[in-house]
């Protein structure tokens, strides 16, 4: 890739020339190399060398999420996700932050329906100690009680200032969900009630890692300056020794498309503003319909020159906003149901019926005209560059070729998604308008102000 | 659901017990750091145009894309009228809202066209435009990013729009506990100062109208008060033919306006609670004035930060987090600007550990000006904040931003090179020197934000006086 390509300087006159164009030129494309290698303890490998930059990116992704967590343990993944960061026999708790922070890194971890990340970005001096620590944790934790309820208290607060104590309480991405879904692996908080939070035993997080957290359910991604030859070593060095361990079986989790719409309306006691999510269950990881819902997300709502931007807040000028969310993932980086949901705050004189007549409307004229050929090139180009951007630091990048290995069993799939946008057709927009984007199979939650609540009803 | 979120809640805020970065013994089988590789430094071709623009190219490869960074000093928040605070944030969203060649719409159907988009917003001290594309239309997007500066059109229904969504965003924001302590804060530390009103009112939005955003624009957006980065596939006679084509011919008239004065480096302590009834938690704030980007003091204040609040190894977050179990996240931010600068600390807290936790925080602030650091946690915190410059340094859109924002608060072009060996350069007693200076508690003023009942714990911090 970059370091290893002669510098070709954009030839500007010809840009001049060309200041009408609406298409991505093909030098626009940026494709990444990708070698893939699988340790004998069934540990993938992805390495994507880049040597513009002194710097690294590790992503250790393990195929576990909020579906797996046990049914009477909400909010447990999460909880153990934190609990990887406190701590083991050999480097006890403290230990991992600092010797991150000592080799000028970063590091974070975050808990999704269909898996757990855990990613570093760091000069590269800093790789070894890096891919030690990531070992040695997933061969085995502290299990220890001080650190258990020190997360539970932690956890516990981050829930307060996302959720209990904010407006809105992340309702597009928590309630909608528990709304939607109808298999309680799909429809349950993931952030946790705090009766099971508080219920977490050792034993639990000792069989979650035990059951989780092998070396064959997960995989290693490095993007930056390091070759595939000194990734595979190193992997092999550090990694090599941890032994396979037996996963469960997933749980079953697929469920067909509503028939029938779910609509409530929330009372919320910290917003000003009303609000407005409706969530839509698309298809399956795989399907042929996955790019184009991708592509209709963006012609809908992609920004201030999308369909729902320029009908809502612009003309209609009904709402502050317009958002679209593929449930707490992306649109290629889930691997059971999930929404795409539209949210936004709308003006306290307008009623929700109103926006949704909107919404419907604009939906309704893709399912009848498609969408014309100049509105779908810029929509695309703009998506490639999109792809382009967020592959550009290391640490998304590898996160990104990790996820895409353990979701779909190929890394080499972040290099298709491109190709798969631009094959979208104004006939597939159609055809994934009239399938997904129905009154029936949709779920919307209308959250009022408390204080506004209570006028409507007194009217009533 | 991750630990990132902390920096949305927190923003510019953001480690073990004491001493623990010597306690800690580092496990035997664990591999040494590598050698460092040699720090690269962006290598800035430079041009001024006739008519003053300055023109910074720093072309790289790595990226089908080009950044461009357009940066007006003095154009700020800190440059607008006190009966209009936050203005500069609506000047800065009108540009992309219409040009004398387009409407609202064409624009962001053209930036989409371009794969790219065009922005606006304000900081403290500078109103920054900015645009990206990819690599093949990085000409037209120029030329974008032209129009817009250049021949603004302000159209009336776009101006009562943006205010109608801008009243209707303050009544949101003003739910959040984040914003309230934000501007409470901000008052207790920098007073009658501009910096102190950088948040949007009512009553300000509302004297917003377009004969005073035509005239703010043309006191502000100048070419001898302007500077732009371009950064990515592109070489650099290439962007400077490009920034002669589309800014050489641009003149102005008038006076530029005047830079802001100094900010105060003291302040008197004021202690505040904000009720918010039925609050779960409380938000914690902790300030005090601090100085200028350009201030003697600035590398080492950088570094006493970090090891105080800037990560999660911090003192602060190691303390309150991982020992206390008080919050999710507790931080410090040094806020260094052209005029001034300040030092606020933040975490949100449950309510029954609000007075223990503003404990906490005192007890590391005396810490750090009472005990000399020890060399290990000072070496990881350089290193710490050298790998930031090294990560940063890895985006182009990064050290675009980085250029534009150190040319704004006064640093000149070298210093993003000079940075790293600045920060390797403080010791442990310049440390304890401006922990002692910066630091005592007593200097420190105080907001709350939360439930009336948490007023009770904060007897011994300060006299709370409530406010709305």
């Amino acid at each position: 890739m970059s370091a290893l390509r002669t510098p070709k300087f954009l030839p500007f006159l010809i840009g001049l020339a060309l200041s009408a164009s609406t298409f991505a030129a093909d030098s626009d494309r940026f494709a990444l190399p990708i070698a893939v290698k699988t340790l004998t303890n069934g540990l993938t490998v992805v390495v994507s060398e880049d040597h513009s930059a002194p710097v690294v990116g590790i992503s250790v992704v393990y195929k576990v999420g909020m579906r797996s967590e046990p049914k009477n343990r909400t909010g447990f993944a999460h909880l153990f996700e934190h609990l990887m960061f406190e701590g083991t026999p050999s480097a006890p708790e403290g230990t991992f932050d600092k010797v991150i922070t000592g080799g000028g890194g970063r590091n974070n971890g975050s808990t999704r329906p269909d898996f757990t990340n855990y990613i570093e970005i760091a000069p590269v001096s800093a790789l070894e100690p890096i891919l030690w620590l990531e070992a040695d944790r997933m061969t085995t934790l502290d299990f220890n009680e001080k650190t258990l309820k020190n997360q539970q208290d932690v956890v516990k607060e981050e829930i307060r200032v996302n959720v209990k104590n904010q407006p809105y309480g992340g309702f597009m991405w928590i309630d909608i969900s528990q709304q939607a879904f109808s298999k309680w692996e799909n429809n349950h908080d993931g952030y946790g009630s705090f009766v099971d939070l508080e219920s977490a035993k050792i034993d639990d997080v000792r069989a979650f890692h035990r059951d989780y957290y092998g070396p064959n359910n997960a995989v290693l991604a490095l993007a930056g300056d390091v070759t595939p030859e000194q990734g595979f070593a190193l992997a092999e060095r550090y990694f090599g020794k941890i032994a396979k361990r037996d996963t469960p079986k997933r749980p079953e989790v697929d469920e067909p498309l509503n028939t029938a719409e779910r609509r409530i309306t929330q009372s919320d006691p910290l917003a000003q503003v009303p609000a407005v999510a409706i969530g839509y269950k698309i298809a399956e990881r795989g399907s042929a319909d996955q790019a184009p819902i991708a592509v209709l997300a963006d012609v809908l709502a992609g920004g201030d020159a999308s369909r729902l931007y320029q009908g809502l807040v612009k003309g209609k000028t009904m709402a502050l906003n317009i958002d679209s969310l593929f449930g707490l993932t992306g649109p290629f980086e889930y691997d059971g149901p999930t929404l795409l949901t539209l949210f936004a705050l709308y003006k306290p004189n307008i009623k929700v019926d109103d926006v949704l007549a909107e919404i419907d409307a604009q939906i309704a004229q893709v399912v009848k005209d498609g969408v014309a050929d100049a509105e779908l090139a810029r929509v695309k180009t703009a998506m490639l560059a999109d792809w382009n951007n967020s592959l550009e630091s290391f640490l998304s990048r590898a996160d990104t070729l990790a996820k895409y290995q353990a979701l779909w069993g190929d890394a080499k799939v972040a290099n298709q998604v491109p190709g798969w946008i631009q094959a979208v057709t104004s006939d597939d927009l159609k055809r994934v308008a009239a399938k997904y984007l129905t009154v029936a199979n949709r779920t919307v939650i209308d959250r009022k102000p408390a204080a506004m609540l209570a006028t409507d009803t007194e009217k009533k | 659901m991750t630990k990132s979120i902390l920096a949305l809640l927190i923003g510019a805020l953001i480690v073990p017990s004491v001493n623990a970065a010597d306690a800690a013994v580092m496990p035997k089988e664990l591999p040494a750091y590598a050698a460092d590789k040699p720090l690269p430094v962006p290598e800035i071709a430079k041009r001024t145009l006739a008519n003053g623009l300055t023109v910074w190219v720093v072309a790289r490869d790595a990226m089908p894309r080009v950044d461009y960074v357009l940066a007006f000093k003095n154009a700020g928040l800190a440059a607008d009228d006190a009966t209009r605070p936050g203005f500069a944030s609506t000047l800065a969203g009108l540009l992309s809202e219409g040009s004398e060649q387009r409407d609202s719409k064409a624009i962001a159907e053209t930036a989409q066209s371009y794969g790219g988009g065009v922005a606006a917003f304000a900081s403290n001290d500078g109103l920054i435009v900015s645009a990206d594309a990819l690599a093949s239309n990085a000409g037209p997007m120029l030329g974008l990013l032209a129009e817009i500066v250049r021949q603004p059109s302000f159209p009336e229904q776009e101006i009562a729009l943006a205010k109608a969504n801008a009243l209707q965003g303050l009544k949101a924001a003003e739910a959040q506990p984040g914003f309230r302590a934000e501007r409470a804060i901000l008052k207790a530390v920098y007073g009658e100062h501009p910096y102190a009103r950088t948040q949007t009112t009512e009553a300000g939005i509302n004297a917003i109208t377009r004969d005073a955003l035509v005239a703010a624009y043309r006191a502000r957006l100048r070419p001898d008060q302007a500077l732009l980065v371009v950064a990515g596939r592109i070489d650099a006679n290439a962007a400077f033919e490009l920034a002669q084509q589309r800014f050489g011919d641009w003149q102005v008239e008038g006076k530029a306006a005047a830079a802001t004065s100094p900010s105060a480096s003291s302040a008197t302590r004021s202690f505040v609670h904000l009720e918010r009834t039925g609050s779960v938690q409380s938000a914690l704030r902790i300030g005090r004035p601090a100085v200028a980007a350009t201030d003697a003091d600035y590398i080492a204040l950088r570094v006493t930060s970090t090891i105080l609040g800037g990560g999660f190894s911090s003192r602060l977050m190691q303390n309150l987090r991982e020992d206390k179990g008080y919050t999710y996240g507790a931080g410090l931010g040094y806020r260094a600007q052209m005029a001034g600068g300040a030092l606020i600390a933040a975490a949100d807290v449950r309510n029954e550990v609000t007075g223990a936790a503003l404990g906490e925080f005192f007890a590391e602030y005396k810490r750090i000006g009472a005990e000399v650091v020890s060399a290990s946690e000072l070496d990881m915190n350089k290193r710490y904040i050298a790998g930031g410059y090294l990560i940063g340094n890895q985006l182009q859109g990064a050290v675009a931003g980085s250029l534009a924002n150190n040319w704004l608060v006064g640093l000149p072009p070298e210093f993003l090179g000079e940075f790293v060996p600045k920060v390797r350069a403080v010791d442990a007693a310049q440390v304890q020197a401006i922990g002692k200076k910066y630091f005592a508690p007593e200097q420190q003023s105080i907001v709350v934000v939360g439930d009336a009942a948490v007023v009770a714990q904060l007897k011994g911090y300060g006299t709370f006086a409530d406010a709305k």
